[in-house]
């Protein structure tokens, strides 16, 4: 097959599935010839690469913000960074900080997670500075926990101080509060005098 | 850059004409080669050497998933192609692709078999390059953090999961205990959105 003959140009979706190995075989085979014959095709491609390369970058660096499943930590810590965790109780507390060598910070809120269907999680800033609520954020309902990466930019940069985090599940269009954790922040070097 | 090399060892041909008054598709390049006296056609081998790189180096990434290997594939098999298009050993010039991605599944193959191979290519061959692949342009990280951000908490999950380390929508729809298709959904939507993003990133002055 030539590459004229495949329709082009690729749906970036196609092209994502190619890179992860998804299409198959036949598919496949035909997508490495159409790449190889076809220069705007592979921009594309390599364009989609970058984005993946940019994504593990940031995600290494501990800038990335968000909410994941067990997994991602793991494979950092796999990786072979530094990753440290706060394992938070149920309307528990935690002392908190991050060191010059960690590359990730953690945050494991605990709550059981069976029937949940949508769970949104609410940030309270320090000192009642206003809220941001993420929505429909993922987790594993056969977990105990939600995993969090607060982001090690925000981290450094924050004074001593104490801030909130609440889940809730969300039901009928209605909320229901069923966690909240506290962390008492308090910087590296402060620690250390 | 390879072409260079070689500029310096021959007398140009004159047939090796200018190649940006018309746009020549690939087995235009391919022919010019063939019907040039070898090592001769040193405008069309490195056109041809500059537009297939960059594709041989994504082959590579995929089936070898590993940077020095893509690399040192890219210039096995470009310098293979071009050795057998000097001595015409290439017989349809219009499947050139074709011919290439043959090229490229023997030397991966041989890659994945042994190191041995790969270094003696690179030891004959290495006088010809200066060992530079494609470059890549670089992305702006400032602003891809900020368009992640941006995106919807699920999007944007999924998104790191699946990039972090290549995982199929089948893995990452496991740890999150979703089906598989609604991984694709998300994942579709979550890159449009993004890239969108970068583009007005881009275009922004």
């Amino acid at each position: 097959m030539s590459h004229a003959d495949f329709p082009a140009p690729i749906p970036p979706a196609t092209l994502l599935a190619y890179w992860l190995g998804e299409l198959d075989e036949a598919a496949e085979a035909q997508l490495d010839e159409h790449l190889l014959g076809c220069g705007d095709c592979s921009g594309q491609l390599q364009a989609l690469v970058e984005l993946g390369d940019g994504i593990r970058k940031l995600t290494c660096r501990g800038s990335l913000r968000g909410v994941f499943t067990d997994a991602l930590p793991k494979r950092l810590a796999e990786a072979g960074l530094r990753v440290r965790e706060y394992r938070v109780p149920r309307d528990g507390s935690v002392h908190c900080t991050i060191a010059p060598e960690d590359d990730i910070v953690v945050a494991r809120l605990q709550v059981p997670l069976e029937d949940i269907r949508q769970l949104d999680l609410i940030v309270l800033n320090p000192e009642g500075q206003g809220h941001e609520r993420l929505q429909h954020v993922p987790f594993d309902s056969s977990a105990s926990d939600v995993v969090v990466l607060p982001g090690t930019d925000l981290l450094r940069a924050l004074p001593v101080s104490t801030m909130r985090m609440q889940l809730i599940a969300v039901e009928h269009g209605s909320d229901r509060l069923i966690g909240e954790y506290t962390f008492h922040h308090t910087p590296w070097a402060e620690l250390q005098t | 850059m390879f072409t260079l090399a070689y500029a310096s060892r021959v007398e140009a041909d004159p047939q090796d004409f200018a190649l940006d008054a018309a746009e020549p598709d690939d087995a235009s390049l391919a022919r010019r080669i063939e019907a040039a006296r070898p090592g001769v056609a040193t405008a069309a081998e490195a056109e041809l050497y500059r537009r297939l790189a960059p594709r041989v180096r994504l082959y590579g990434l995929k089936h070898l998933r590993e940077r020095q290997a893509a690399a040192d594939l890219v210039q096995q098999v470009l310098l293979m192609t071009i050795e057998r298009l000097r001595a015409g050993q290439v017989r349809e010039p219009e499947r050139l692709a074709s011919y290439v991605l043959g090229m490229c599944r023997m030397v991966v193959l041989d890659l994945q078999r042994t190191h041995a191979r790969h270094e003696r290519l690179l030891g004959t061959f290495a006088q010809d390059l200066s060992g530079d692949g494609p470059t890549t342009p670089h992305l702006d990280d400032a602003s891809l953090l900020r368009c992640l951000q941006r995106l919807p908490e699920r999007e944007r999950s999924i998104l790191v999961m699946t990039f972090y380390d290549d995982r199929q929508a089948r893995d990452v729809a496991v740890d999150l205990g979703i089906s598989e298709g609604n991984v694709r959904v998300i994942r579709h939507r979550g890159l449009g959105r993004l890239r969108e993003c970068m583009d007005s990133s881009e275009a922004a002055p």
